[in-house]
């Protein structure tokens, strides 16, 4: 049971994004218990997809975290501009 | 769906002007052209008309399936748009209910959230999206009436208040919904958002 952490995380910011050209999801760390990835998107769309009070980042988070516990990972995302 | 007409020099300025006042991507722009003739045909100008070529339904729908498929959970979803309210449910039934909903319903909640958002991006008018996982919240209202009749109850033989434990706005109103027409308690919410709770007063006489 292999998931794709970057596609689903990435098919989530897509709809977000003005400039989907510019988002690149990168892992930047995995072992058994934790992944974390970054998140690099345009200056223009970086408001957007933290939401007011990060809260559409804060959904994006809790969807990839219960996808991670399926198997027993933690996640953890950074959401940052060029 | 989102209109706009534009008179410009060139279809790059109109692309650049229709991204702009839609904060949305290209692909999913229209775009109408119409060149209108100049008289030496030296200026040239052009009248575009851009519209948002979104179906928000299928939007919706296409993000969800494809979000379970990269989790690998097998995921029936149906979507639904009440045209009276101006409202989309989205009914998902997986293998995998419980990881999907959360403690307390968080993960369902953030799903709705983000899906909300997302889709009325692409709106002009404001669309109300639910997202029910495996029936969760009709359970929960049933729940919900359950604790509100039997605290409700305790209230009026004790003459105590009762504080019930945090929850979220939609929660909150079945509570105050189903005590609305009790004669002996008044309910009201007290505190700050993410803390905001419930209380159960006797009424006095």
């Amino acid at each position: 049971m292999a998931v794709n952490y970057e596609k689903l995380i990435k098919d989530l910011v897509t709809p977000l994004v003005i400039h989907p050209e510019d988002l690149e999801v990168k892992c930047l760390s995995e072992d058994d218990h934790m992944i974390t990835m970054q998140v690099m998107v345009n200056t223009d769309d970086l408001g957007r997809v933290i939401g007011k009070n990060g809260r559409i980042a804060n959904a994006i988070r809790t969807i990839a975290y219960a996808s991670a516990s399926r198997q027993h990972k933690k996640i953890t995302i950074n959401i940052d501009a060029f | 769906m989102k209109k706009l007409e534009l008179e410009v020099k060139t279809i790059e300025e109109a692309k650049q002007q229709a991204i702009k006042t839609f904060r949305i991507n290209v692909d999913y722009i229209d775009f109408d052209i119409e060149e209108k003739k100049q008289f030496f045909g030296l200026k040239r100008s052009y009248k575009v008309s851009a519209s948002v070529n979104v179906d928000v339904l299928d939007l919706g729908l296409n993000l969800l399936k494809t979000a379970f498929l990269n989790m690998d959970v097998d995921a029936k979803v149906e979507a639904h748009f009440d045209e009276s309210n101006h409202q989309i449910t989205y009914t998902v039934e997986t293998n995998e209910n419980p990881v999907l909903i959360g403690k307390n319903g968080k993960t369902l909640e953030n799903i709705q959230f983000y899906l909300r958002n997302v889709l009325n991006i692409y709106t002009d008018k404001y669309v109300m999206v639910l997202v029910d996982i495996g029936g969760y919240k009709a359970h929960r209202q049933k729940q919900l009436e359950v604790l509100a009749t039997k605290t409700a109850k305790e209230v009026i033989r004790t003459n105590i208040p009762a504080k019930l434990t945090p929850m979220n706005a939609f929660e909150r109103r079945i509570i105050h919904t189903k005590l609305a027409d009790w004669r002996d308690v008044v309910t009201a919410s007290e505190g700050e958002k993410p803390n905001r709770y419930l209380v159960i007063k006797p009424k006095r006489r």
